[in-house]
């Protein structure tokens, strides 16, 4: 057992009141920083103070966050919900429960062997009096308690608990049931449906608008809203505004400031201005000069070089991003299901230039989503609107044109691998260059042009270029650094500007992208010399409980026998090299007609403690879903003057009939920190199709998606 | 712009209501009626979100013209549930936390709702086809389709 760290949360919020709620009697309310995405981390949270607590989870609630009430835990991001949150919760119940003890023992005057525990209440079995956490929660004993960064062992040893309850969901009856509420449902007296009228592409500038079309508006009830280039109408009618935005864009006339690029945008990922940093072992880049490739003239060191690309992909949530918003009294209200509730807040405040303490930000959820989509644009929108229509909720809904159209991609991306490999079959040499635009430009109170909506409101279109962030595993970066003990890299990250779409953080930044070329080439060097896929990776690592994982995923996959005509692949990541552990096999066949068929996924995970084992297998069997769907269909198309990824038809993304059967493993670390499991699967899931593909075909494919388009074309290379 | 005066059968129940004589079905349901399970994911009848039962058929509500619906019975996800309570599908689903975000999760019930009560032991390519259409973007199908196996097993 090792002392237990509580993590980031409690160096600001280390009263057990910014956590607990004990008003209710019998009701354990518990706060946090963190979002419900469909993560269900509401659901763990309330487990882990449940489970140290031992009041019921069918007791404990979840406070939705509002900037109001809540602890600022930052963004809900980057697999940190359970890290930080879990962490933070569960410091916080132990310190209560330690704490609750002493005081019973104290004030009812027994023995720590006379007290019955049950459900927050503890009874002296001789004279039959109680005290409970409720009674203990109004003395100031536990107002003064203040919870301690680290708990050493002994502490620790005092709580039991067991790791593997199943539980209902939080939100599940609800959401069977169609009452679990998101913020598409809000509905006020007299609120106002608002929709955007967008131009065909980023850079247009609001020239005129059909004076008849006007009229029109008018009779019909509907308000139009026009500041600088930024378009809105809005009825109480919801059905109404639906109906005149068709007709709104064909009265509505743009001059195109710009055009996107019709260039190739894998060549352009080359060809443009970069910034060039060096990434060192660690996984921080700096501004240093990048040393030049080695090169092999022994002929016993075999090395090879390839180049791996990925095309823009969006989040695509399958409701559109909404969000309501009212401005009364001077203050403004906003409900969001942004994953940067207090980025916006502050963001809010500065644009209309206004304290802070003016703009409260509520949580409502809204459809599934990981990473920066529409909505914190949508909930910056929504207060436009609402700041020139006070005392009325404004919903603005984004349409399904809107979210494909508008949101922030992730960015096209291309990694050129180069390796040398050794007669005993030992990596010596590693270079991976990465080419991406940024994974990073959510909104914040210093980048406000980091809204779609801010240029055309401000009517100033001219571009920013994004900085290179240098933090350890941050963006274009994150998991280039090889996990493995390779004799010498040499990792470069270049951040390319002038490329012709939005991007942002999508689902593992850019660890999606270099996973996936690196381990597929790690297995293209291993095939050089005939080196087992595991074997490969097991000789190369230190850290046992990788090795494990990757024992753990060999033993589970030998147990099945492979179908006739399909072909295995593995992979395996850290995320961050510091979080959690995860390896995937992949079985899959591919049909005549070049389409790939998913037949069987392993994943084995080690994320640390189990908080809650069916909510880490929900996050890694979704996520190899969401990264098989990325390897297999989705591209982002777009030509010089839109982008023509509008719908599904044209954005073609899994569905129920390629769903493989999981065999999903997790070990627990009890006791060892909790490590976030939303992201880790992602990478792994890209290369074990690719390395299973490579299987197949007897042939690399390095450009995803891997459709039948690309496949041909790289077979015909 | 015309209005025109109609009723609907909805969850066992007859509203009648004024409406703009174009609106369509799904704006009847949510806006008129606040029935919010139903859900609109693109407008384009795509994604399945927004799944109804029209006389025990599914349908996509996105873009049918409500006027036409009227001597129908229309059954939404708030009219699922039974003098039990749950009917089967939901309860499979709240039994293996069928979901995650949740907002396709009543147009997949709705879906398998239809397909069940026609045929207890459908195939597997007719579970496919009633799940054909239905978009999950946070990755629930493996426990959906673990949820709609055990109906099968029971």
């Amino acid at each position: 057992m090792n002392q237990f760290n509580s993590g980031p949360s409690i160096n600001t919020y280390n009263k057990l009141s910014h956590w607990f709620d004990f008003s209710n009697p019998g009701i354990l309310k518990v706060y946090s920083g963190k979002i419900d995405i469909g993560q269900h981390i509401s659901s763990t949270l309330a487990l882990i103070a449940s489970k140290i607590t031992e009041i019921k989870y069918d007791q404990i609630e979840i406070i939705k966050l509002s900037t109001d009430i809540s602890p600022n835990e930052g963004i809900t991001a980057s697999s940190l919900s359970v890290a930080n949150s879990g962490s933070a919760i569960k410091a916080a119940s132990i310190t209560l429960k330690i704490n609750f003890i002493n005081y019973a023992l104290e004030n009812l005057e027994i023995k720590n062997e006379d007290i019955l525990f049950e459900n927050g209440v503890i009874k002296d079995k001789n004279s039959n009096k109680t005290i409970s956490y409720w009674d203990f929660a109004k003395t100031d004993d536990f107002r003064k308690i203040i919870i301690p960064e680290n708990f050493d062992e002994n502490s620790i040893k005092k709580i039991n608990y067991e790791n593997n309850q199943k539980i209902e969901l939080k939100t599940i009856n609800d959401i069977v049931t169609g009452k679990y509420k998101y913020v598409h449902d809000i509905n006020f007296p007299k609120m106002l449906h608002a929709r955007i009228v967008r131009p065909p592409s980023y850079h247009c500038k609001l020239i005129k608008i059909n004076e008849d079309f006007k009229k029109r508006l008018v009779e019909n009830d509907i308000t139009l809203f026009v500041k600088g280039s930024f378009v809105a109408i809005l009825s109480q009618d919801e059905f109404l505004v639906t109906k005149f935005l068709e007709l709104a864009k064909k009265n509505i006339f743009w001059e195109e400031k710009q055009q996107l690029s019709n260039e190739n945008v894998f060549n352009s990922l080359e060809k443009h201005e970069k910034e060039s940093l060096l990434v060192k072992s660690g996984g921080e880049a700096f501004y240093e000069e990048i040393p030049e490739k080695k090169s092999f003239d022994d002929p016993k060191i075999k090395s090879l070089s390839t180049i791996f690309k990925k095309s823009y992909l969006m989040h695509g949530p399958i409701g559109p991003s909404a969000s309501c918003a009212i401005y009364k009294d001077n203050k403004f209200t906003i409900f969001s299901h942004s994953q940067s509730i207090f980025a916006l807040k502050y963001s809010i405040s500065k644009f209309f230039d206004i304290d802070p303490n003016l703009v409260s930000l509520k949580f409502m959820p809204g459809s599934g989503c990981y990473g920066h989509n529409g909505a914190d644009d949508v909930a910056f929108e929504a207060s436009v609107i609402a700041k020139e229509y006070p005392d009325r909720h404004i919903l603005l809904k984004w349409t399904r044109e809107d979210e494909h159209s508008w949101e922030p991609y992730g960015s096209a991306s291309l990694n050129k691998v180069f390796g040398a490999i050794n007669d005993y079959g030992e990596v010596i040499y590693w270079s991976n260059e990465a080419y991406s635009d940024t994974y990073l430009s959510r909104p914040s109170d210093l980048e406000l042009t980091n809204f779609t909506s801010y240029k055309f409101l401000t009517n100033n279109f001219a571009k920013t270029k994004s900085k290179p962030k240098t933090s350890a595993h941050m963006g274009i970066h994150r998991n280039l650094d090889p996990i493995y003990n390779f004799k010498e890299t040499r990792l470069v990250k270049n951040l390319v500007h002038d490329l012709p779409l939005r991007t942002s953080a999508l689902r593992t930044l850019g660890a999606f992208a270099n996973v996936t070329a690196s381990e597929s080439f790690l297995n293209d060097l291993a095939s050089i010399k005939n080196i087992d896929p595991f074997d490969i990776r097991i000789n190369h690592l230190d850290d046992e409980r990788a090795i494990d994982v990757l024992n753990n995923l060999k033993e589970k996959m030998e147990i099945f026998k492979p179908k006739d005509d399909s072909f295995r692949g593995i992979a395996f990541s850290r995320y961050k090299n510091s979080a959690a552990y995860c390896a995937v096999g992949v079985e899959l066949n591919v049909t005549d007609d070049l389409e790939i068929n998913l037949n069987h996924a392993w994943i084995t995970v080690d994320a640390g403690e189990i908080a809650y084992e069916d909510g880490i297998k929900a996050q890694v069997e979704g996520g190899f879903i969401q990264a098989a769907s990325w390897a297999l269909y989705e591209e982002v198309i777009f030509d010089s003057k839109e982008i023509i990824s509008k719908d599904w038809d044209s954005y073609k993304i899994i569905g129920f009939d390629n769903i493989p059967v999981f065999t999903t493993s997790v070990i627990d670390q009890k006791g060892s920190p909790y490590l976030g499991v939303g992201e880790v699967v992602a990478g792994p899931t890209g290369a074990a199709i690719s390395n299973a593909l490579c299987n197949a075909l007897g042939q690399r494919i390095k450009i995803l998606p891997f459709t039948k388009d690309n496949i041909t074309k790289e077979l015909l290379n | 712009m015309n209005y025109l005066d109609c009723s609907f059968k909805i969850n066992g129940n007859l509203k009648k209501i004024s409406i703009i004589e174009d609106k369509t079905l799904i704006h009847v349901i949510r806006d008129e009626l606040g029935l919010t399970g139903t859900k609109l994911g693109c407008g384009l009848e795509q994604c399945g979100s927004c799944a109804i039962l029209i006389d025990g058929e599914k349908k996509l509500s996105c873009n049918l013209l409500a006027k036409d619906y009227q001597n129908c019975e229309i059954t939404t996800i708030e009219g699922l549930e039974n003098k039990d309570g749950l009917n089967n599908v939901q309860e499979a689903f709240r039994e293996f936390n069928a979901a995650q975000c949740g907002y396709c999760t009543s147009g997949i019930i709705i879906s398998i709702t239809a397909l069940f009560d026609k045929n207890k032991k459908p195939s597997s390519q007719e579970i496919q086809n009633a799940l054909n259409g239905h978009l999950c973007r946070c990755g629930s199908h493996s426990v959906v389709l673990k949820a709609i196996d055990s109906l099968i097993e029971n």
